[in-house]
């Protein structure tokens, strides 16, 4: 398995680059184009989350709160500093990047679910700093008219524009393909090993001169820079923030897509996110009944199907080929 | 200023006091699983619409429909752990955390589906009359019904898991599941016993705090997030901390609302929480492995 993994990915990728060039030809309307803008924004989110959570092994329920510092602070400074959104985008990821680098210093000394719910409080008092500093965020109002991301015009070729949903599309699933490929690296690089030695058995991984501390501030400043990105393009492409979109509650619908989706895997979490965005979207025609049934999914996937869909894919495929299921254990 | 302070301290202890009700049941089951279950804000929730049903719908008597609040958590209790516990006990810490949040999401939509969104006004018998205290301050009697049932409620929890031998037997269980199983105790019956007894908590709780909060289908979700930090603050698994946690965070969230600003009062809970868990990484009142429920 080893040895082909480097052509597969590179042809994975150009197949992910393919299939999103595609998509706003395949999704003519707008609510579908919509919907996969956000779906691509939760693609983000989650594999930022699941570098923390399934490879370092960091047990991490301020997701929103990260998520929420990147929207403000990169919206806040385009509108109030007037800097120009590229440049408000780096600064939000930078300073969601070091708001999840000051987590980690907790996540230093905190094990599992202490560390669950120091992350929970500070997604807490996140979210209630942005409702209650209302001289800055303007509080439960929200900030309304934000702005697309400018229009890139290259001499010789027709004007870009964000406004359009077909070039916002490709902008942010782009974006998202850029973090995988980046994490991806990541992972399959010794850094990834050493993150796995940290979450397998910390002590054993200090005793190899592995300096844990410096590494959980690193997993958890990746997770939360691209978190912060999120953030910033889904200000840029909603158009209002209100502090209440980013509730405790929304990351533990992240943390549901990195677990459906499986764990510990980069693809996991990718289909984990595509597939809980659509699908309350695909139960609208049971109208109120929705969420109810959006639920009982999330509970029944996680008491059937616990390694998520990356890996009963991966069962399923071991099943139809060669080895007979008898033979394997 | 001596009275605005004795007023608030004694609403603290009110608020305390549910508090306590709810973080026991977090910390009972962690003690014995370590696991946490995210459906018990919507137990609490549900309790309270339980009662809200019982004594406004039917016009059943207050204090019956915390009893009745209290059954319909009990076996609401009895389902979490029989759907989702009891079949996921031995995989990873994470995956009965997120089935239950499954859970809450189904539950809190199932009761926005049948309730609406608009904040019922539960009216307590109790919630008017007042007893005048010394010094200017007073205490409503639905106040004072929520010390007292909490009170005795946790005086005999102490008592069963002290004295008994069902609580003793739980308590082994949390030190040591092999070896109490070794010495015939039956883990998976006292798991169960400690899911019905802490949803329970929680279901009465719910049926109290109904009168006193915006009674809605996502109540008790504010409730839990403060519920998390005692559990935190008194040491996970340990019943004496998270009694004295939950007093506690009731106070500093009366101070809270005097001093500062209503709005703040997590914002203030959670800091003293993270800075709390900067110095002491296992809660004030440290986590008793030897003897931690």
């Amino acid at each position: 398995m080893f040895g082909r993994t480097r052509i597969d990915r590179r042809a994975g990728f150009l197949v992910a680059a393919a299939v999103i060039a595609v998509l706003p030809l395949v999704f003519q309307d707008s609510y579908w184009r919509a919907t996969l803008i956000v779906a691509a924004i939760n693609v983000m989110l989650a594999i930022g989350l699941d570098f923390v959570l399934g490879y370092a092994g960091q047990l991490n329920l301020g997701h929103s709160a990260f998520y929420g510092i990147g929207a403000y602070a990169s919206t806040l400074l385009i509108m109030q500093l007037g800097l120009p959104f590229w440049i408000a985008f780096a600064c939000g990821m930078a300073l969601s990047g070091v708001a999840g680098m000051t987590l980690a210093v907790f996540a230093a000394r905190l094990r599992g679910h202490y560390l669950a719910i120091a992350s929970l409080g500070f997604a807490v008092i996140v979210h209630q700093v942005l409702l209650n500093w209302i001289g800055l965020t303007q509080g439960p109002l929200g900030i309304y008219a934000i702005k697309p991301p400018p229009a890139i015009a290259l001499p010789g070729l027709p004007v870009v524009s964000f406004g359009n949903t077909a070039n916002m599309l490709y902008l942010v699933a782009g974006f998202a393909l850029l973090f995988y490929v980046l994490l991806d690296q990541l992972v399959s690089s010794p850094i990834g090993e050493t993150l796995a030695a940290i979450r397998e058995d910390e002590v054993s991984a200090a005793s190899f001169g592995i300096n844990c501390t410096a590494w959980k501030v690193f997993a958890f400043g990746v997770g939360a820079a691209i978190a912060g990105a999120a953030g910033a393009f889904y200000a840029s492409f909603v158009g209002t923030l209100v502090p209440d979109a980013f509730i405790i509650i929304e990351s533990f619908t992240v943390l549901a897509m990195v677990v459906v989706g499986g764990m510990g895997t980069l693809i996991g979490p990718v289909c984990g996110a595509i597939v809980l965005t659509i699908l309350p979207e695909l139960l609208r025609a049971f109208g109120d009944l929705r969420l109810v049934l959006y639920g009982a999914a999330l509970t029944l996937v996680v008491l059937f199907m616990p390694g998520g869909l990356a890996r009963a894919a991966r069962r399923l495929r071991m099943h139809k080929v060669d080895v007979p299921a008898q033979d394997r254990q | 200023m001596l009275t605005v302070a004795l007023q608030q301290a004694i609403n603290g202890i009110v608020f305390g006091s549910l508090y306590v009700l709810v973080a026991l049941g977090i910390t009972l089951i962690y003690g014995v699983l370590v696991q946490i279950n995210f459906a018990h804000a919507d137990i609490v929730t549900i309790g309270a619409f339980a009662a809200y049903l019982f004594t406004v719908a039917l016009g059943g008597n207050y204090i019956a429909g915390i009893g009745v609040a209290l059954a319909v958590g009990a076996g609401l209790g009895c389902l979490v752990n029989a759907a989702i516990f009891a079949p996921l006990r031995e995989r990873s810490e994470l995956l009965p955390l997120i089935a239950t949040i499954g859970v809450s999401i189904l539950l809190q939509n199932a009761m926005l589906l049948l309730l609406g969104p608009i904040p019922y006004a539960f009216d307590s018998p109790y919630s008017n009359e007042v007893i005048r205290l010394g010094g200017g301050t007073f205490i409503t009697w639905q106040s004072a019904i929520i010390v007292a049932v909490s009170t005795i409620t946790v005086a005999l929890l102490y008592a069963f898991l002290k004295l008994t031998f069902m609580g003793k037997a739980l308590r082994a269980v949390a030190q040591d599941r092999e070896t109490a199983g070794l010495m015939g105790i039956n883990p998976a019956r006292l798991v169960m016993l400690t899911f019905v007894i802490a949803s329970a908590l929680a279901g009465m709780a719910g049926a109290m705090l109904g009168p006193i909060l915006v009674l809605t289908p996502f109540a008790g979700t504010s409730v839990i997030v403060k519920a998390f930090a005692i559990v935190i603050i008194g040491g996970f698994g340990n019943v004496e901390g998270t009694i004295i946690a939950g007093l506690v965070v009731g106070l500093i969230e009366s101070a809270t609302t005097q001093l500062v600003n209503p709005g703040l009062t997590d914002v203030v809970v959670f800091t003293l929480l993270l800075l709390m868990l900067a110095v002491r990484p296992t809660g004030l009142i440290a986590e008793r492995r030897e003897e931690n429920v």
